[in-house]
């Protein structure tokens, strides 16, 4: 099977998507990104900005309304979640064949 | 006050503008040149973003972006391009960038507006060759630029006078055209260089 060429997504692309499961603004997406990475990712507003462009031109996220005239509210879309489902399967592979190694390792 | 300087490596305009706000002068507005307030010596921490933006809500967008991040947005408009940040917040993080593909390609977004420029010129100057508006002639025989009526039969006081008074108006008649190649060429030298900047950059 021939994989999709966005796949692996990077760490960022991934807590950005996963954390727009609910719509969100550029500032909270920041912050939601540093909490579900227990503050392993954080983003800097310059390349976030860039990161929502792109997923934006990917059509990975979408804008949704919001009554802040200031700040646009994004969702990630039925696409981006494909994207999230395979590069979920395509860990779940790594996980398990690397468990399993290690399972072997500590028989022998 | 206002400054006039060109620089191609935002690093280095970020350094001068800390070094400027460090002797008490606050950036306020890049429209014409660096404007500057006088105010009290500050260890500022200034950032620089290259964007343009098509609408205004995309340009309050990202300005809100960064404010709620602690940074200041000090110059820039919609379509001016740079943008300037100060750190506000000693909490916030100590750049606008967090990873090397963001930082470089800031020069990439400037390296393409130079191409355009440089596009938007090309049509013009291409105009003026084929509307034969370019007298090559007269480089080699300025003598035909000056029009006043038997400027080269004057001698003294008398020529001079005429002969320098009507050069800047000969000057421009002959030579105005130059500024289309210099302008595509200066915008194509700096597209090269902003994206020999983004290279480099990409590889560290």
């Amino acid at each position: 099977m021939k994989r999709d060429k966005h796949i692996p997504l990077t760490e960022t692309v991934y807590y950005i998507l996963l954390s727009l499961f609910e719509p969100a603004h550029g500032y909270l997406i920041l912050q939601k990104v540093e909490e579900l990475s227990n503050g392993q990712v954080r983003m800097a507003a310059g390349t976030l900005y860039g990161a929502i462009e792109n997923l934006l031109k990917l059509k990975f996220i979408q804008p949704v309304e919001s009554g802040d005239s200031r700040r646009k509210v994004y969702m990630i879309t039925e696409l981006g979640k494909d994207m999230l489902r395979l590069d979920l399967e395509r860990m779940q592979h790594m996980i398990g064949i690397t468990e399993d190694a290690f399972k072997r390792g500590g028989i022998s | 006050m206002r400054k006039f300087k060109l620089f191609l490596d935002f690093e280095k305009e970020a350094r001068w503008l800390n070094k400027m706000a460090s002797e008490g002068y606050e950036l306020v507005g890049r429209s014409f040149g660096y404007r500057f307030r006088k105010s009290k010596p500050d260890h500022a921490n200034i950032k620089i973003d290259y964007r343009l933006f098509k609408k205004q809500a995309d340009f309050v967008d990202y300005c809100t972006l960064f404010e709620d991040s602690g940074w200041e947005h000090l110059a820039g408009t919609k379509s001016s391009g740079a943008q300037y940040f100060k750190q506000v917040n000693k909490d916030a993080d100590e750049d606008i960038f967090s990873d090397i593909d963001s930082k470089a390609s800031r020069y990439k977004r400037l390296s393409q507006m130079y191409i355009s420029l440089a596009m938007c010129y090309l049509p013009i100057f291409a105009a003026l060759v084929t509307t034969n508006a370019i007298n090559i002639d007269a480089f080699f025989n300025p003598k035909q630029l000056y029009f006043t009526p038997g400027l080269w039969d004057k001698t003294g006081a008398d020529f001079w006078g005429a002969f320098l008074f009507e050069t800047p108006f000969a000057f421009f008649r002959g030579f105005a055209w130059l500024a289309f190649p210099v302008m595509i060429a200066l915008c194509l030298i700096f597209s090269y260089k902003a994206e020999q900047r983004y290279q480099k950059i990409k590889k560290k």
